[in-house]
């Protein structure tokens, strides 16, 4: 069928209505330093979920293999989001810190904030358009 | 400025931490600079002492002992220092900041001495040799671009001394963790951890062993952001006995400590951080306005103690502590310029040979008066020296005997070209000068096997030859220091200065 404005239009706009405005974050993870346990990332939109006083939008795990990993987070509304990824290298269910506090497993944040302390939302925040995104978290 | 140098040096992409290098002094040359230090080393061959490595291993090599070793003098010397200092044209202008290197030093029993040496395979070092520069925090130099990291032990160089315990060999620094390496091939099995929940804590580079093999260590948590001590004991057979921790209500910094029979002795150098951004040696401000803190251990109870104040003094080592008549006494090697001690030897770390000098240290003594809560400090006389060490057998009820390197005469180095072994509280020393061009390290004490009485035994040390460029190793008697050594050796190259050893006797 010749696509020209009537015919075309209706599906262009039929399109545009359905998973309306929401698209997909790509996460690519480089810096996964050893290739047991579980790597899990978790999506917040907010500083409370970023707290931990609100459950994530989603979450993702995924078992590496390599030292880089790709994840999607699906159909998300245009906004502000952040992601925390943990890797949980013995596989005990949660990060590992030591008695001071110290993370002694691997973990990483979205936008890479340059700071020496777990960031604060706004630090780790990244804005996601209509259309989606890809972003990179290095892992320490 | 030399403009190829300065285009250079933007190639290599140093130019941030260049330039905040040199905000901190004026320089003829670039701070930080590999070209510029090769150079220089050109002109001044000393400055081979602070040379980088640039091989991840050295030996195995043979040679010839000179003299004769002393019966029942077997083993091998082990020592650490910050060995690779360079990448990709950007070289650290601190002296603490390279990575470690420990060296094996093995007297063969056959008229021979091997010499092997391996860099410390700890994950800063493995990653930076794949990246080809450098990636994360030096304890000294500002890094451009550097990487964040995990906890410390990203950061760990590894770098300062090593000790045996139970047949085990670690490479200490006190940045954080031990790292295990295999004492005869010198590979790195490691990080150590002592107990899970203590992964990563600081390890100090200056544990103590009483007479019955039990070490003492602490780690600083003032390095992590924090405030305290932690305390280690460990087992002779190298199990972990306690870790406790003494609160400290301020930011103090300490890098060794002392102890009596009964007490550890730690004195803590109050400090602030100057800057964001910048490396912890840069940041670091001693206050010497505010006194010394002196915390006195107790070894029954070691998350107690009993503080002191004392006027500020910055050192990092000390000798031998004792207690009499309701009195400790500490000694300690402090640094009589403040500034300098930040970074040691920096114009040396930065090839401007014209400006090196030796860090100007007094040994003093510490006096914690236990009765009345008291301190003061005590002028031994004694000036000039650093890397003190003693026989752990000397009563701990008057001073030891401490042995350390020195400057003797003419040196065409500003470094130590002599050892010397000194009975403080008579004012005597006995001194053995090795020579104008000859620069002299930490000088460890050897028991000799079956002796009871302190003070029989040796003196092991190692020396760098600047005119002939060769390092090499002497053995003296210690009790006839000015006699001479009674061994030496030489390898067929040079290799940079280190810190500190130990001597592991083989039975």
């Amino acid at each position: 069928m010749t696509c020209n404005a009537l015919t075309c239009l209706p599906f262009a706009l039929l399109l545009l209505a359905s998973p309306v405005l929401a698209g997909d974050l790509q996460v690519h993870l480089d810096g996964i330093r050893v290739q047991t346990g579980t790597v899990r990332l978790a999506l917040v939109d907010g500083p409370a979920g970023w707290e931990g006083k609100a459950p994530p939008v989603q979450a993702q795990a995924l078992t590496p293999s390599g030292d880089s990993a790709q994840a999607v987070f699906k159909n998300l509304p245009a906004g502000e989001y952040a992601v925390l990824v943990t890797h949980d290298e013995n596989g005990n269910g949660q990060l590992d810190t030591n008695v001071l506090g110290m993370p002694i497993e691997g973990y990483g944040f979205s936008n890479n904030p340059r700071v020496q302390r777990k960031p604060t939302f706004e630090e780790a925040r990244v804005q996601v358009p209509a259309d989606g995104s890809a972003i990179n978290i290095s892992l320490r | 400025m030399d403009r190829r140098r300065f285009l250079r040096s933007l190639l290599s992409g140093a130019t941030t931490a260049v330039i905040g290098a040199t905000a901190l002094r004026s320089l003829p040359a670039m701070a930080g600079d590999a070209a510029a230090f090769a150079e220089a080393r050109a002109q001044h061959p000393w400055l081979t002492g602070w040379r980088s490595v640039t091989s991840e291993t050295l030996g195995p090599s043979t040679v010839a002992l000179q003299g004769t070793l002393p019966a029942g003098m077997a083993g091998t010397l082990y020592r650490n220092g910050p060995a690779w200092t360079e990448r990709n044209g950007f070289r650290y202008d601190h002296w603490f900041d390279g990575d470690g290197m420990v060296h094996g030093w093995h007297f063969n029993g056959d008229g021979t001495l091997s010499h092997r040496a391996r860099m410390v395979a700890t994950p800063k070092f493995t990653r930076e040799q794949k990246a080809g520069r450098f990636l994360y925090p030096a304890a000294g130099t500002r890094v451009p671009d550097m990487q964040m990291v995990r906890n410390n032990d990203d950061a760990n160089a590894a770098n300062t001394s090593v000790v045996m315990i139970n047949g085990r060999l670690f490479a200490l620094c006190e940045a954080g963790s031990a790292f295990e390496v295999d004492p005869d091939d010198l590979q790195t099995l490691g990080p150590v951890t002592w107990r899970q929940d203590l992964a990563t804590v600081p390890f100090s580079a200056h544990p103590l062993v009483e007479r019955d093999g039990t070490l003492w260590n602490f780690g600083s948590l003032s390095l992590m952001g924090g405030t305290g001590l932690l305390v280690w004991k460990i087992g002779v057979d190298g199990q972990l006995r306690s870790a406790s921790i003494v609160e400290t209500p301020f930011m103090g910094y300490l890098h060794a400590f002392a102890m009596t029979d009964d007490h550890l002795v730690f004195m803590l150098m109050p400090f602030n951080y100057k800057a964001k951004g910048e490396a912890f040696f840069e940041r670091l401000q001693f206050t010497p306005d505010q006194p010394c803190r002196i915390a006195v251990v107790p070894k029954a109870a070691p998350d107690t103690a009993r503080w002191f104040e004392a006027p500020f003094a910055a050192a990092y080592h000390f000798g031998d502590a004792y207690e009499r008549n309701g009195r400790i006494v500490m000694r300690t090697v402090r640094h009589d310029d403040i500034n300098r001690a930040r970074s040691p030897m920096h114009e040396a770390m930065a090839g401007d040979a014209a400006h090196a000098v030796n860090s100007d240290a007094t040994l003093m003594e510490l006096h914690l008066d236990l009765r009345t809560g008291k301190a003061h400090w005590e002028d031994t006389g004694i000036h000039g020296i650093e890397f003190p060490l003693f026989d752990i057998r000397s009563t701990r009820t008057r001073g030891a005997r401490l042995y350390a390197p020195l400057m003797q005469g003419d040196t065409s180095a500003p470094y130590f070209n002599a050892v010397a072994g000194f009975d403080v509280e008579r004012n005597r020393r006995q001194v053995w000068r090795y020579g104008r061009d000859i620069l002299a390290e930490e000088h460890v004490f050897v028991p000799r096997p079956g002796s009871q009485r302190a003070d029989d035994g040796w003196l092991v040390g190692t020396l760098l030859d600047s005119a002939t460029q060769r390092s090499g190793i002497a053995v003296l008697d210690a009790g006839r220091i000015e006699d001479g050594p009674v061994a030496q050796a030489w390898l067929p190259y040079a290799v940079p200065l280190g810190f500190h050893g130990t001597f592991a006797a083989r039975e």
